[in-house]
């Protein structure tokens, strides 16, 4: 019997082509809108993601401000310095255990880089082994810093590709372990960064103890970089940031609401933050996708509603020669059913093509943001079992819509439909 | 016992206002009769004609058919009645248009289960009795009424019926195809002895049949016996 269905289906589908191919082409349509879509947005989720991890990472960091509060006698206005006494309190027991791999930074001192003729302006700064990871440098020749250079005061430093193009232009690669004049002081170059983040073209990143030797006597500190255990979600990280700050506050006489007096630039939260927007991307993608699939399950549901009327003669002629309820049911569902499921094959392929076309073309486009290829769709693809579970629904939600006028089609006295043209 | 039998058959049609369609019919039928059913338009003739066959239902009263009881049936067990047991010709043929002849012709088989091939062969066999094989590939619209009324009757008769119900089977058809089909249901039924009810207003197409039943109002008239139509072998009127 199951393959006399399969006779009667085709050949009912043969002979009301017209019929057939307006259903089909809801289905292949609402499916391949749904995947092109999800596609896209996948890629632009990806490319979003991509480009923010290169620059957010796990660490936090803080630096003096200016106050905007009169507090203690102090009037507002006042730049906060911090120093060895804050390093102290944060590598203090106070923290042990939350704050870890703690790492500093010195302000910034202009000069200029020279080399046989060749000169170019560079920014130098005192920094810690940490600061790489922290501040996402990517190395592009050599290395960066290591604690060698900082334990024993060495004169190393690291430069932009930017800068060694500037001095060494034939082939900056061979700057690495030559000597670079900064001011009146040489420096051993260990390693150049790639050029990627605008505003980091002019840094030279030189040991922090080196630094503090030659530029800084006394006991400043620009920054205080560390990662944290414990903290999770972004309330509790906001609850550790006030404690934090509040030592610190506390010591530097800013008052307790001021804001301003302290900067504090938390990448765990940077994070958190990124990750919920991602999600309500995702979320409003699939609400777009699920209202695209419920205007195909429309058009599928219409479609049948028109057929079940076109075919009352019909069905009426079937069950006066001997068709049971139940059979006629049979057919319309069965029909509805491998109709959704090519239809819905193709638009699901069509839509995979569509991705993997955007991925050819739009997907290579770059767009250079701040001296960074950006791309703005990176693998733009919906994966299979996503393609398949949405097209199984549409073939569900397809036929139940048809069930109901085939349900009705069904019931119907067979006198009533002969009597239908 | 006949074939069939109606006893105080009544049936009222509730749209709006009662109508009172039949009214107390007494009907028997034997085997192998060739009978017609006559009367106007609104006497009840088709009404009668949709419960003999089962694709209505009535109020009061017994019909029973081959010596079953045809009252409150399912919808399935309906179905499987009209399907073993009444073939039907109506005026519009009533063919399934996207299907060709030997399809049509099938179509019972198919609702009774018969394998493909096997149904193929019969239908084949059946179309070929009525002299339609070389049409057996062609859709409806490509034939003419006579042969699409052969079709029809091919099909009523492929699942070997009681009877056959012929709803004004010449009514679509030209006087001299008339002819041919009424032939044709004459001889159906002297070589083969099929039950054949014929519903018309036609005077002259009942007079074809072997017996004239007349229907008034609702309630069953004048029974007239007319087994030697053939002896004076008057022309079909149209």
């Amino acid at each position: 019997m199951r393959i006399e269905i399969i006779h009667e289906i085709a050949s009912s589908l043969r002979n009301n082509k017209l019929r057939t191919a307006l259903t089909g082409f809801a289905v292949s349509w609402g499916i391949f809108l749904l995947i092109a879509l999800l596609g896209a947005g996948n890629g632009l989720m990806n490319s979003f993601m991509g480009n923010m991890q290169d620059f957010i990472s796990e660490s936090i960091t803080v630096e003096g401000w200016r106050t905007s509060m009169p507090y203690q006698g102090y009037k507002e206005g006042r730049d906060i310095q911090l120093d060895q006494a804050d390093l102290l309190y944060t590598k203090g027991p106070r923290w042990q255990g939350t704050i870890e791999n703690v790492s500093l930074a010195t302000d910034f001192t202009g000069t200029t880089l020279s080399l046989s003729g060749n000169s170019v302006s560079g920014s130098l700064r005192g920094v810690m082994p940490d600061y790489q990871e922290q501040e996402k440098i990517r190395m592009s020749v050599g290395r960066f810093l290591n604690p060698d250079d900082i334990r024993e005061k060495r004169k190393s430093i690291v430069i932009s590709s930017a800068q060694a193009k500037e001095l060494l232009p034939k082939n900056p690669e061979k700057l690495v372990g030559k000597w670079v004049n900064a001011g009146n002081v040489a420096y051993r170059v260990v390693g150049i960064y790639s050029t990627d983040e605008s505003n980091m073209t002019r840094l030279c990143a030189i040991p922090y103890s080196t630094y503090k030797g030659i530029y800084s006597p006394n006991d400043k500190i620009e920054s205080i970089s560390f990662t944290v255990k414990g903290p999770e979600t972004l309330a509790e990280h906001r609850a550790f940031e006030k404690e934090y700050t509040g030592g610190l506050k506390a010591r530097h006489h800013i008052a307790p609401d001021d804001n301003r007096g302290l900067w504090i630039n938390n990448g765990y939260t940077d994070n958190l933050e990124m990750h919920k927007a991602s999600r309500m991307i995702r979320t409003a993608l699939w609400i777009l996708g699920i209202l695209t699939l419920v205007s195909g399950i429309v058009g599928v549901s219409n479609i049948m509603l028109i057929t079940v009327k076109e075919r009352t003669h019909e069905f009426g002629i079937r069950k006066a020669i001997g068709a049971k309820p139940g059979s006629i049911l049979k057919l319309i569902i069965a029909e509805s059913i491998s109709i959704t499921a090519v239809f819905g094959y193709i638009g699901m392929f069509m839509g995979m093509m569509a991705c993997q076309i955007m991925d050819k073309t739009v997907a290579q486009d770059a767009i250079n943001i701040g001296g960074e290829e950006i791309r703005m769709l990176v693998n733009p693809n919906v994966g299979l079992d996503v393609a398949l579970e949405a097209t199984l629904l549409l073939i569900i939600a397809g036929t139940l819509a048809g069930a109901i006028p085939a349900w009705k089609a069904a019931r119907v006295k067979p006198i009533e439909a002969l009597r239908a043209e | 016992m006949a074939l069939i039998e109606l006893k105080e058959l009544n049936k009222t049609y509730n749209n709006g206002q009662p109508l009172h369609v039949l009214k107390g019919v007494n009907l028997s039928i034997e085997r192998g009769e060739f009978v017609s059913i006559m009367g106007a338009s609104g006497s009840g003739k088709s009404t009668l004609l949709n419960i003999l066959g089962i694709l209505d239902n009535y109020d009061t009263g017994t019909y029973t058919l081959d010596g079953t009881l045809i009252k409150d049936l399912s919808e399935r067990q309906s179905a499987d009645y009209r399907n073993r047991m009444i073939g039907f010709v109506f005026q519009s043929f009533n063919l399934i248009n996207f299907k060709t002849a030997v399809e049509n012709v099938e179509l019972p088989l198919y609702y009774q289960g018969v394998p493909r091939r096997r149904r193929h062969e019969l239908a084949m066999e059946y179309l070929e009795k009525l002299g339609l094989t070389q049409w057996a590939s062609h859709f409806p619209n490509e034939m003419s009424g006579g042969q699409k009324q052969r079709v029809a009757i091919a099909r009523a008769l492929i699942t070997h019926p009681q009877i056959i119900l012929a709803d004004e089977p010449t009514g679509a058809l030209d006087s001299k195809t008339s002819v041919e089909v009424m032939q044709l249901l004459k001889q159906l039924n002297k070589e083969e002895g099929i039950t054949i009810i014929v519903v018309t207003h036609e005077s002259g197409v009942a007079n074809e049949t072997d017996k004239i039943i007349h229907i008034k109002d609702g309630i069953i008239g004048q029974i007239e016996e007319n087994a030697h139509h053939d002896a004076w072998g008057g022309p079909l009127m149209k």
